[in-house]
């Protein structure tokens, strides 16, 4: 039984949890993780390069075209953080929601695993839970910086706001965020792309494309729904409440 | 014997880390992490350089341009209005004042003739008078001579008359 699977699995070539290691003195990475995330920061620089080569008043093509994707980023942002403060933050939550969608994309419509590896697979950089869980320590360390930035350590007493009993849940709070936005993206996107492989390897044609399909909106869903808590994590913390100031007005 | 890993991966993770620390494993957390977010926010930093800024200031630039033009354009508006609301105006105030002319004008006119009118019509009256008077002196003098010329013929006749 347990050949029989290993022989199909290698049909399929279902690896998870085997990594191309590299060795960096000795610590160890994840090659196969790096390798895609370069591709998926080439994608990026290149497209940017080519919208930004030749600007014009009236945009064409390639500008037009990440002109709409930046418009679509500062209203991302801007709906999390409001008008005032969220030019800063593009850069941030922009990069995080492209990171994210192209590593995705790559993930369901490159066959990266035409690619042999001496160990692992080539795949989408969010299926490996370290890029997951660097972003989301990224995006806690962005909302402390932001907050403190904002309010110095008043930030904290913030935590105490309306009420002091809410100083537990909001330290807990601190601690679930980071560990939900890691899990999220990386659970989806591995979920995604075993699924598909399992179909593949179950059904070879056709069959699996619905479920391909789905996981192009599912990719682009997570990185959204990652795009967005990060900003509203950040805008909670720019948010100044009580102290008479009033809520700030979103647009 | 990959699914089997996984599995035993999966549980291991949720049960007892270790099992598979040494051979890797679905949640096999190294120095990945660290390097993945020193690259990712270097990709923030390129990217900020060669897309957001550039493409931002392009966007700002030409929102503001098409402000500009707006604003521009509902000046030169205004302005036309303006212009040919006086224009209007003048145009009003010149008509009344030719209607004005116009009337002026006719009355002078009317003003004129009827004068001119009633001298005619005096000079009329003046020269039948005088016409009538020499008639009645000329009818006058006309009987005078044919009264003279009765007299002398009735005295003519008689004196034959007698003579006779």
């Amino acid at each position: 039984m347990v050949n029989t699977w290993s022989y199909l699995a290698r049909l399929a070539e279902i690896e998870v949890g085997e990594h191309f290691y590299w060795e960096i003195g000795k610590y160890k990475v994840h090659g196969q993780v790096f390798l895609v995330s370069w591709f998926v920061m080439a994608v990026l620089i290149v497209a940017s390069l080519l919208a930004t080569r030749n600007i014009k008043r009236v945009p064409e093509g390639m500008q037009n075209f990440m002109e709409f994707v930046l418009e679509f980023l500062r209203g991302l942002a801007r709906d999390q953080i409001g008008e005032k403060e969220y030019r800063p933050w593009v850069p941030f939550i922009g990069t995080l929601f492209l990171f994210i969608f192209v590593s995705n994309w790559s993930g369901a419509l490159i066959p990266w695993k035409l690619i042999q590896l001496p160990e692992g697979e080539l795949a989408a950089p969010t299926v490996d839970i370290n890029t997951t869980a660097a972003f989301a320590l990224l995006t806690s360390l962005a909302y402390f910086y932001a907050g403190i930035s904002k309010k110095g350590l008043g930030y904290f007493a913030d935590y105490a706001q309306p009420s002091p009993i809410m100083v537990p849940f909001r330290v807990i709070e601190d601690f679930t965020r980071p560990l939900s936005l890691s899990f999220r993206l990386f659970g989806n996107i591995l979920a995604d792309e075993l699924a598909v492989a399992v179909l593949v390897l179950l059904v070879p044609l056709l069959i699996p494309l619905p479920l391909m399909v789905l996981g192009l909106f599912l990719s682009g869903i997570q990185a959204l729904i990652f795009a967005t808590l990060a900003g509203s994590y950040i805008g909670e913390a720019l948010e100044t409440h009580g102290h008479g100031e009033g809520e700030e007005e979103h647009h | 014997m990959m699914i089997n890993r996984f599995l035993l991966a999966a549980v291991g993770a949720y049960i007892n880390m270790p099992v598979l620390a040494d051979s890797g494993g679905l949640f096999d957390i190294d120095a990945t992490l660290p390097l993945m977010a020193i690259q990712f926010l270097l990709l923030a930093v390129i990217l900020n350089a060669i897309y957001y800024k550039p493409l931002g200031d392009a966007i700002d630039e030409r929102a503001s341009y098409v402000q500009g033009q707006l604003k521009q354009a509902k000046e030169q508006k205004e302005k036309a209005i303006a212009l040919a609301q006086q224009y209007e105006q003048e145009l009003r105030a010149v008509r009344k004042q030719s209607q004005e002319i116009i009337a002026k004008a006719e009355a002078e006119a009317q003003k004129l003739v009827a004068e001119k009118v009633q001298q005619a019509q005096q000079e009329v009256i003046a020269q039948r008078m005088k016409a009538a008077e020499e008639i009645a002196k000329e009818k006058e003098e006309a009987l005078s001579a044919l009264n003279q010329q009765v007299e002398a013929l009735s005295s003519k006749i008689l004196e034959k008359i007698l003579s006779v």
